[in-house]
């Protein structure tokens, strides 16, 4: 091996590395430890083509019948598609570092003969340690996102296209197959799907209530209290709020059942008391009736979001210059006009990214749902769909998952549908991050 | 200033005062009542008085909690113990366990999202900000799958496999948030000193990321304590339970044959739970004021 540098040569780097990955490497870059790792991976790849090929097919077919076979030996639909998607996304990193390849090839073919010489052993080092550093850090991060959040996710949005789903389909006794858009339609059309439309369109409204009234209670709640414990007047304002963050500080999961037993129709506290003093005759139905339960919903929630609000408000309040107040106080301003002109904005325009992310967290929050009311009580004509009145899109997901019958497929129609509703908060949390980088550059 | 101060008896005032009282009073009527009940030597929900105050106070159901199921507890000789204990344990292990890896994993990755490049850099920084939005069970049939065929079914690292990976997009963006405003230099010259990257991120870079990292610590140990949803997908038997599960399962649905156990053994999560939380409130308040409330 001679150390002359020939540019003709180097130029077939890529070439090589485009042939069979690595191969440039080793023949012309001197980059032996690196080539022959990647020569390897092509190996393996190569080498696995055919159980690759299975793979892929058997997510397209999802599987043939073989009643004559024992249940065992049956092909199962749902695993086969969860192969196939790992096979994809394996072949995609794959795909993503067969291009990197060839990129640093002629890269580094570049560099060598500008500088007319390889790079000396410690250079090479130096650089080794440095990539390696890198992909060593940032692998096995990427691996445990791909296998435990992409492929789940995008395996519930491929689940939305076919029929598995109680009692018919479940491997493996039954095969699961590719529907189209039959899903769709069931849920979204009503002359289509029935009480499932009808339940749609009562849970989708709930659900934005819901976000509506639980962002601003909270948000609300806690902004008064922020304020009135800001005042001078007020006696003890540092015991106030040592007791006001309580409910944040307890697991939100044991306040919800603790409020629905507090608030159990026949042998709750509450209305046990309340009947005690004779305000009552009969039993409030907090978490029986259909409405009264989402109030109770909502009150609940409040009792639980209001500190966290409260935090940061009186957090961003005490930002706020004190020469503001000072220059209005002089100008004949009283605590109403100065709270509604410079307070209220502010805090405002310091937190209304807050509020925003909120708004989309309360779309998704499974646990006040769940744990306070379990989505019920029941409504008759709902039955079948099991969406309950106090029901929001997520936790309708979790039941239909969950509960026999399992609606696996129409529960990633309504997945699907989150997604889609999340997406503009995400985008807007990214721009968001954006920006703030930029300004700060 | 204070021409206020003379009307500090002042209708507003005393109205405010009294809405501040009945909050109060709100706030801690849950919290007294739950108290009272573990207390309370029946086990019914329809036994406990109104008042938060058990009329005969008694250790019953603490003991009931902590005494192992396969024991008769004491005083009586037909009612067997819980589980209680090995749950706690679990959880305890599980927090741990995720606090390791995800400490391990988002520092890395935070630190090389923030200063080295490497292909796909930005769609993979794109795809964890849109990742990080969704809630992870919606693919939790997939998740199932896959643990059952790496064989992490009814196993506690199964679990802790699931929650770190579900906060990797979240906890690593927040470190390369970090990250980004430390100064480029203190690896550099750590560099000059002949340390290699890895080193010098150990004994330079990380030590001054601490806050952070204390944020980090605190809340993926404290995420999986309350946790519910994927415990009770993954964890099968009895012994193998988290806290969530157990307590879930201990009153949903029963809750007038167990509410005063329940209410003992929430008391015993909370506690320590409320302590950490107040200890560790500053750091966790400067990072949510640095993440949050910046425009």
């Amino acid at each position: 091996m001679s150390n002359i540098v020939s540019p003709n040569k180097l130029r077939k780097a890529p070439i090589a590395s485009a042939c069979f990955m690595g191969l440039g490497q080793v023949l012309f870059l001197k980059q032996y430890v690196r080539g022959f790792i990647l020569m390897a991976f092509e190996t393996i790849m190569i080498l696995s083509h055919s159980h690759i090929y299975k793979s892929l097919r058997g997510l397209i077919t999802l599987g043939d019948p073989h009643p004559e076979l024992p249940v065992k030996l049956r092909d199962h639909s749902i695993f086969m598609m969860v192969n196939g998607l790992i096979v994809i996304i394996i072949l995609a990193i794959f795909f993503v570092v067969y291009a990197a390849t060839i990129k640093s090839a002629k890269k580094d073919a570049e560099k060598i003969i500008k500088n007319r010489k390889f790079p000396t052993l410690k250079e090479t080092r130096n650089d080794l340690s440095e990539n390696s550093f890198a992909v060593a850090g940032i692998t096995p991060a990427v691996i445990m996102v791909a296998f435990f959040t992409v492929i789940p996710l995008l395996f519930s949005a491929f689940v939305a296209f076919t029929n598995y789903s109680s009692p018919d389909h479940i491997p493996p006794n039954n095969l699961v197959d590719w529907v189209g858009l039959e899903n769709f339609k069931t849920m979204f059309v009503r002359s289509y799907g029935g009480a499932w439309a009808s339940s749609f369109v009562s849970v989708a409204i709930w659900t934005i209530v819901w976000a509506v009234f639980s962002t601003f209670s909270c948000f609300f709640a806690g902004f008064f209290f922020a304020v009135v414990l800001q005042d001078k007047r007020i006696v003890l304002p540092k015991l106030y709020r040592t007791i006001f963050i309580l409910p944040y500080a307890i697991p939100q999961m044991l306040s919800l059942f603790v409020w629905a037993n507090l608030l159990n129709g026949t042998f709750g506290p509450i209305n046990r008391t309340l009947m005690y003093f004779s305000l009552i005759t009969k039993g409030i139905p907090w978490l029986s009736d259909p409405v009264m339960a989402k109030v109770s919903l909502i009150l609940v929630n409040i009792w639980i979001g209001f500190p966290y609000s409260m935090i940061l408000i009186t957090s961003s309040m005490t930002a706020i210059s004190k020469s503001l107040y000072e220059a209005s106080t002089i100008d004949g301003a009283n605590k109403w006009q100065q709270f509604r002109s410079i307070t209220f904005p502010l805090v405002m325009y310091q937190l209304k990214p807050l509020l925003i992310m909120q708004f989309a967290g309360n779309i998704n929050n499974f646990g006040a749902v769940f744990f306070l009311t379990a989505g019920g009580p029941s409504l008759q004509d709902t039955i079948s769909t099991q969406a309950g009145s106090t029901d929001i899109l997520i936790s309708w997901i979790y039941k239909l998952t969950m509960n026999t019958p399992n609606q696996y497929s129409l529960a990633s129609v309504l997945s699907i549908l989150v997604f889609l509703v999340l997406v503009p908060f995400a985008l807007y949390n990214f721009i968001r991050t954006k920006s703030f980088k930029e300004s700060e550059i | 200033m204070k021409t206020n101060r003379t009307g500090s008896n002042s209708p507003a005032v005393v109205i405010l005062t009294i809405i501040l009282v009945i909050q109060l009073l709100l706030v801690l009527y849950p919290i007294a009542f739950t108290i009272g009940a573990s207390f309370t030597e029946s086990n019914s929900l329809a036994s406990t008085s109104i008042a938060p105050f058990p009329k005969h106070p008694s250790l019953y159901q603490y003991r009931r909690l902590l005494t192992s199921p396969d024991k008769m507890v004491k005083g009586t000789t037909d009612k067997h113990g819980t589980n209680y204990r090995v749950w706690y344990l679990n959880t305890l292990k599980v927090a741990c366990m995720n606090t390791i890896l995800t400490v391990i994993l988002c520092s890395f990755a935070g630190y090389i999202f923030s200063r080295f490049k490497f292909p796909m850099r930005k769609t993979v920084m794109a795809s964890m900000v849109i990742l990080q939005m969704f809630p992870s069970f919606i693919g939790m049939i997939a998740t199932y799958i896959i643990l059952w065929k790496i064989n992490g079914l009814n196993t506690l690292w199964g679990l802790v496999l699931v929650y770190s990976a579900g906060s990797i997009p979240f906890n690593s963006w927040l470190m390369k948030g970090y990250f980004d405003t430390l100064p480029k230099d203190l690896a550099e010259a750590a560099y000059i000193d002949g340390a290699t990257p890895f080193t010098a991120f150990l004994r330079v870079v990380l030590p001054s990321a601490k806050p952070q990292i204390v944020f980090l610590t605190l809340t993926s140990f404290t995420g999986p304590w309350m946790d519910f949803i994927f415990p009770r997908l993954i964890l099968r038997s009895d012994d193998k339970k988290t806290l969530a599960v157990g307590l879930y399962e201990m009153i949903s649905g029963r809750a007038n044959d167990n509410f005063t156990m329940f209410a003992a053994g929430a008391l015993l999560v909370a506690v320590p739970f409320t302590i950490l939380f107040v200890a560790g409130q500053k750091s966790l308040l400067q990072s949510l004021a640095g993440t949050g409330g910046k425009e």
